[in-house]
């Protein structure tokens, strides 16, 4: 071994950082049981629902929220890699080996909601526009039947995948501000599935309202072809989730800065 | 070279460091003593800032540890508590902290041989044993080849040979002329592996002194002597044609031997045996009335040192309730 007093070639770059949260990310087993799991949720779901679809009509639920029914799989599982990713590094001790690398710490937390994002984003969006197809095959004369060409199907697709990858990096800013992973999931599931489910039982009309805002809510609106009229337009769902997303960072980055590891 | 001025670390209402300032320097292996829970491991968290401190500040060389361009190459450091992901290789884990620094796959390899896991790079930390544990967090230290080393208590769960292999990198390490920090909570570890030490308890400094400093007031190897003519043996035991310094009031200092006045007449000698203090006395006549060999071991010089500073004294009256 040479001292390295003399030399110093190697220093902490936000592209190295990327680097090695990219590695880190693909080096663990359960990112790749997660990642297959949710694409074949999603295809199995899709299919098996217009297999089964016997045309009598689904109460005017729109076509591609119908098709991809299964993605309500993906919302909790790229949520769970999202929270496995920071809190994640908090259960198993990693995060001080991460830390002392990059004391400066933020640049962690950019690399990985990037590194997520850019998993999360194309995997959603390549499984959504493969199940689209592969379930309408059993659709032709129903009336869920539409065509990828068709007007609201491609922006419902691509839209749903958006949400997918903003949900995932709020879940992320969740474990990095929880820090442990199953409040981080608790914090999730009561933020998407059950307190906007409690809100609409109050009788408030601005309840209602508020609850449009809601990240499920905008998820739904950002996915469906033609949008309810009383939900947000897709451009206001889109700003809504982005929002989410990047309160959730920006509560992560302070705690980050300010706690003690 | 680390430099801790004034470090202060309070949780709530609890203060584990209390103004904390020590210098460890590059070329020698520096043992960073105290019993569990004295601070040590909040201290070096303070050092590589994991923790922030409360008052006061650490630097390593000229700046603090997060203002380094290139922290992995600054300072090595191995924490107490594992910090890897147990679902990773240990290949996979150091290649991973290597991306942060540009570090090569070649240098990933070569810590792994150095630090004999390459057999198992490519096996999940998970069914590593506390051991190999213990040599990937030292090959994760040594990976950016770092002017300074920082082991939190290295030998904890090592086997005799581990022991061994880990005061030799230590020893090899300082002679690299690099600065190393160790931890533990075993004087007898320390007094084999380090050069100088820096003793706390309860989170306060005891002692920043040289081990060999420490073993001679520790008592181990001093000589007890009672004679009303204490001026006259120490002349004679300090050898004549030596001057004799007084750096401290009852405090002479020779080559080789010292002598402490504790009383009028009492002498605690080091640097010589009984058997030549009392051939000095009888040569030149000077009477004797006591002339003990001291007993004591580094290990209980340093229980007596930190023994008011112990987190929860074991006590007889506490076992027996």
């Amino acid at each position: 071994m040479t001292t390295a007093t003399a030399v110093r070639p190697h220093r902490v770059t936000p592209a190295r950082v990327l680097r090695s949260e990219w590695h880190k990310l693909w080096t663990i087993r359960s990112t790749w049981i997660n990642l297959v799991a949710t694409s074949v949720l999603t295809l199995g779901m899709g299919v098996g629902i217009g297999a089964a679809y016997d045309g009598s009509g689904e109460g005017g639920l729109d076509t591609v929220v119908f098709v991809l029914l299964g993605t309500q799989f993906a919302t909790i599982n790229l949520a769970v890699l999202g929270i496995l990713a920071t809190a994640g590094e908090y259960s198993t001790g990693q995060i001080r080996t991460t830390m002392t690398a990059v004391p400066r710490r933020l640049p962690v937390l950019w690399a990985k909601a990037a590194v997520l994002a850019a998993v999360a984003l194309p995997l959603c969006l390549w499984t959504n526009l493969l199940t689209f197809p592969l379930a309408q095959a059993f659709l032709t004369d129903t009336d869920q039947s539409a065509a990828l060409g068709d007007p609201g199907v491609l922006r419902g697709l691509a839209g749903n995948a958006a949400a997918l990858t903003l949900l995932t990096v709020m879940a992320l800013g969740l474990g990095a501000v929880t820090r442990s992973i199953p409040i981080a999931i608790g914090a999730y599931i009561g933020l998407v599935m059950i307190v906007p489910e409690v809100l609409t039982v109050l009788p408030y009309a601005v309840v209602d309202d508020a609850v449009r805002y809601f990240p499920a809510q905008a998820l739904q609106s950002l996915t469906a072809a033609r949008p309810a009229p009383d939900a947000l337009s897709p451009g206001a769902a889109l700003l809504t989730l982005a929002l989410w997303a990047a309160v959730s960072l920006a509560a992560a980055a302070s705690t980050l800065r300010r706690r003690d590891v | 070279m680390i430099t801790a001025q004034d470090l202060t670390k309070r949780y709530g209402d609890r203060t584990v460091v209390t103004g904390l300032s020590f210098t460890v320097r590059p070329g020698t292996v520096t043992g960073f003593l105290g019993p569990n829970g004295a601070g040590k491991s909040t201290t070096m968290r303070m050092i590589l800032g994991l923790d922030a401190p409360t008052r006061g500040h650490a630097t390593i060389g000229d700046r603090a540890y997060a203002a380094h361009p290139a922290p992995l190459t600054e300072v090595g450091a191995l924490l107490e508590a594992r910090s890897v992901h147990p679902g990773r290789t240990a290949f996979h884990h150091l290649r991973a902290l290597a991306h942060t620094h540009g570090i090569p796959r070649s240098r990933v390899e070569h810590v792994l041989g150095l630090t004999g896991l390459t057999e198992v790079a490519h096996r999940r930390v998970k069914g590593f044993s506390l051991g190999m544990g213990q040599r990937l967090g030292i090959a994760a230290a040594l990976l950016g080849d770092p002017a300074t080393v920082i082991l939190d208590e290295p030998v904890n769960g090592l086997d005799p040979e581990g022991v061994l292999w880990i005061r030799t990198l230590l020893k090899s390490l300082a002679a690299e002329g690099r600065t190393v920090l160790v931890s533990s909570h075993l004087m007898s570890e320390m007094a084999l592996t380090a050069d100088h030490l820096v003793i706390i308890g309860r989170g306060r400094l005891l002692a920043d002194t040289t081990v060999t400093d420490f073993v001679r007031r520790s008592g181990a190897g001093t000589v007890k002597v009672v004679t009303p003519r204490a001026a006259d043996l120490v002349r004679h035991l300090t050898a004549p044609g030596v001057t004799v310094t007084t750096d401290a009031p009852g405090h002479l200092t020779a080559p080789g031997v010292t002598v402490t006045t504790d009383a009028p007449g009492h002498l605690t000698v080091h640097g010589t045996d009984a058997e030549h203090i009392g051939r000095t006395a009888a040569a030149h006549g000077i009477p004797l009335y006591e002339l003990t060999p001291g007993t004591a071991s580094l290990e209980e010089a340093f229980m007596d040192l930190t023994h008011d500073a112990v987190e929860y004294p074991a006590t007889l009256e506490g076992a027996a309730a």
